[in-house]
């Protein structure tokens, strides 16, 4: 159980990131979550949406520099010491974290070396991993 | 009507039979037989203009020479050069050689500084001007079945209706679309069967990819010929146009102030470089500093004096294009000498911290690495104190990685390969795909915002 992110090329000039949501919208692809980080002159934007190959077709269509990548989703309670027990496994397991940020909830992608590893690891906690199918049926608030 | 597939297989399989040649006689003459009716026709433009400009009548006297010192081709150096500001000097019709009753078309440049530069022709001209581009066009194939769609603005510049009278008078089908509305010129050549596009490279490149956009199929469409003017191509711009549209592309020189498009064209067999209507512009290469001639072959200064060219004749016209020129003979079969198309001027060169940088170099280096399109444009400014180049660079789809550390080594590799070139550092700056501003008419691939 694995999510699909789509990452996007993205120029630090208003209006940019918008041109993405609105293809995104067009075409019906609903975001579930994302992070936006830069180095100055341009960023890397990164998504978890419900169909990740609908939403980088659309991307692709319109000329955009996308790329799909697999990361992997956890569902966490809300309560101290949640995240700090999945970082506790990989740390322990020497599985690195490149980067990580929250969806809708407490969802959080942790985009790491080895996804299936990383999911073996928390089969053995109680951490919840999710797959992409649950976050398309997520109920749209 | 000339199969694509036939034309395509034809240039791929280097079989320039299947290319027209417009004017044999001239086109695969001798060398001694181009040379004797340029120097018949240089000794009557001389006498045409000494007589009839007083601008060029009195250079001449000042500097002690006559229409009857024109004896050999070589003569041509005892001639004053006339630059842009003789034309700008004599704005509006200062260096006119007949009535005004005569003149039948007038063009202009776009004229960046100051006054433009006017220039008129006559019936004799517009004939003259015609039989270069009917040359230059056919060259690339284009054949009197051909139906040919602009994408130039008309207006007052050259190349818009330069080619097409020209296309004209070869007995195509012309349709004036002109400028803009890139979605209309897709449908106009699905539904008129257009089989020529007259565009400048880079907005061929924006119809190319609104189409792929759209969903148009460009293997399947009638057009089979892109004529290119306006701006210099580099050749892997031009490659690119070729396959993704499936055409035959070429493209021309010229500038107004000698005629407009049409003084060279692109030769299939050498695509580097241009034959020159001989017939029509003496050709000179000089030394941009001192004026004198280099050795054959050599880079230099284009000058060019036309030939018969009647309304306003100007001589020995100092280009500020940086070229060679070959006479050997060329496996198209023409005979006429082959400028090498002009990628730099002498007037583009950038002084970046006492080091002279091209924007052609910049080009080459650009065309050397995967994952950027052709697409470019420079940034000089001096904030810091320091000359600094800024240089951003269009990143392809594929080329994108979702690592930072990835990118950044790529911009690092752009930055460290342009150096070891221009021996000058290059802040690299990536752009998204399309981000760089395609342009209709001359593409500004320079902003200069340094404060002296």
């Amino acid at each position: 159980m694995s999510v699909q992110q789509i990452s996007v090329f993205v120029q630090s000039q208003p209006g940019h990131l918008l041109r993405i949501l609105e293809a995104f919208e067009s075409s019906h692809v609903s975001v579930r979550g994302y992070c936006a980080s830069d180095t100055g002159d341009y960023g890397i934007v990164r998504f978890i949406v419900d169909d990740p190959a609908r939403g980088l077709a659309v991307l692709q269509e319109q000329g955009a520099a996308a790329a799909m990548t697999e990361v992997l989703c956890v569902k966490l309670e809300d309560r101290p010491g949640e995240l700090a027990r999945v970082a506790a496994v990989f740390a322990e397991k020497g599985i690195n974290v490149t980067y990580g940020y929250s969806l809708i909830s407490t969802y959080i992608a942790l985009k790491v070396d080895d996804v299936a590893h990383a999911k073996e690891l928390l089969a053995d906690t109680s951490v919840e991993t999710v797959s992409q199918a649950d976050l398309a049926a997520l109920e749209r608030e | 009507m000339i199969d694509k597939q036939e034309a395509l297989k034809a240039l791929q399989t280097q079989d320039y039979s299947f290319f027209p040649i417009h004017n044999p006689a001239i086109e695969c003459a001798s060398r001694e037989r181009i040379r004797a009716i340029q120097l018949a026709k240089l000794i009557e433009q001389v006498a045409w203009t000494y007589e009839r400009v007083p601008w060029y009548r009195e250079k001449m006297d000042a500097t002690g020479v006559s229409p009857a010192d024109i004896k050999t081709l070589e003569d041509v150096r005892k001639l004053p050069f006339t630059d842009k500001s003789a034309l700008r000097d004599t704005f509006p019709y200062g260096l006119f050689a007949v009535p005004l009753d005569e003149v039948v078309e007038l063009h202009a440049s776009s004229g960046t500084t100051g006054k433009p530069i006017v220039v008129g022709y006559n019936a004799h001209d517009m004939d003259m001007w015609a039989d270069c581009i009917a040359r230059l066009v056919q060259m690339a194939g284009v054949v009197p079945s051909d139906r040919a769609q602009m994408a130039f603005g008309y207006g007052m510049f050259t190349g818009g209706f330069g080619l097409h009278y020209g296309l004209q008078s070869l007995g195509c089908m012309m349709i004036p679309a002109g400028s803009g509305n890139t979605e209309r010129h897709i449908a106009m050549i699905e539904d008129y069967g257009t089989t020529v596009l007259i565009a400048t490279p880079s907005y061929a490149l924006h119809v190319c990819e609104v189409g792929e956009q759209i969903g148009y199929d460009w293997s399947k469409s009638p057009l089979r010929v892109g004529l290119f003017g306006g701006e210099p191509c580099p050749p892997k711009l031009k490659e690119e146009i070729e396959s993704r549209m499936h055409v035959i592309c070429t493209d021309n020189y010229g500038l107004t102030e000698v005629m407009g498009p049409g003084v060279s064209g692109e030769c299939l067999a050498s695509r580097d470089m241009q034959h020159i209507a001989e017939d029509h512009f003496l050709w000179e290469v000089v030394d941009p500093e001192t004026g004198e001639p280099v050795p054959d072959g050599e880079m230099g200064e284009l000058v060019l004096t036309p030939l018969g060219k009647q309304a306003i004749p100007v001589l020995r016209y100092r280009t500020h294009d940086l070229t060679r020129v070959v006479t050997e003979p060329c496996a198209c079969g023409r005979t006429t000498a082959r400028m090498q198309k002009v990628r730099s001027r002498c007037d583009d060169m950038l002084i970046i911290r006492g080091t002279n940088v091209f924007p052609s170099q910049i080009e080459d280096v650009l065309a050397g690495i995967e994952g950027l399109t052709p697409h470019y444009r420079i940034v000089v400014d001096n904030e810091t104190g320091l000359d600094r180049l800024t240089l951003h660079v269009e990143l392809k789809p594929e080329a994108f990685s979702d690592s930072f550390e990835q990118m950044d080594a790529f911009r690092t590799s752009i930055a460290e390969k342009l150096k070891s070139v221009l021996l000058v550092g290059v802040t690299v700056r990536l752009v998204e795909p399309g981000g760089i501003e395609r342009s209709f008419g001359k593409t500004k691939h320079v902003e200069d915002k340094r404060r002296s």
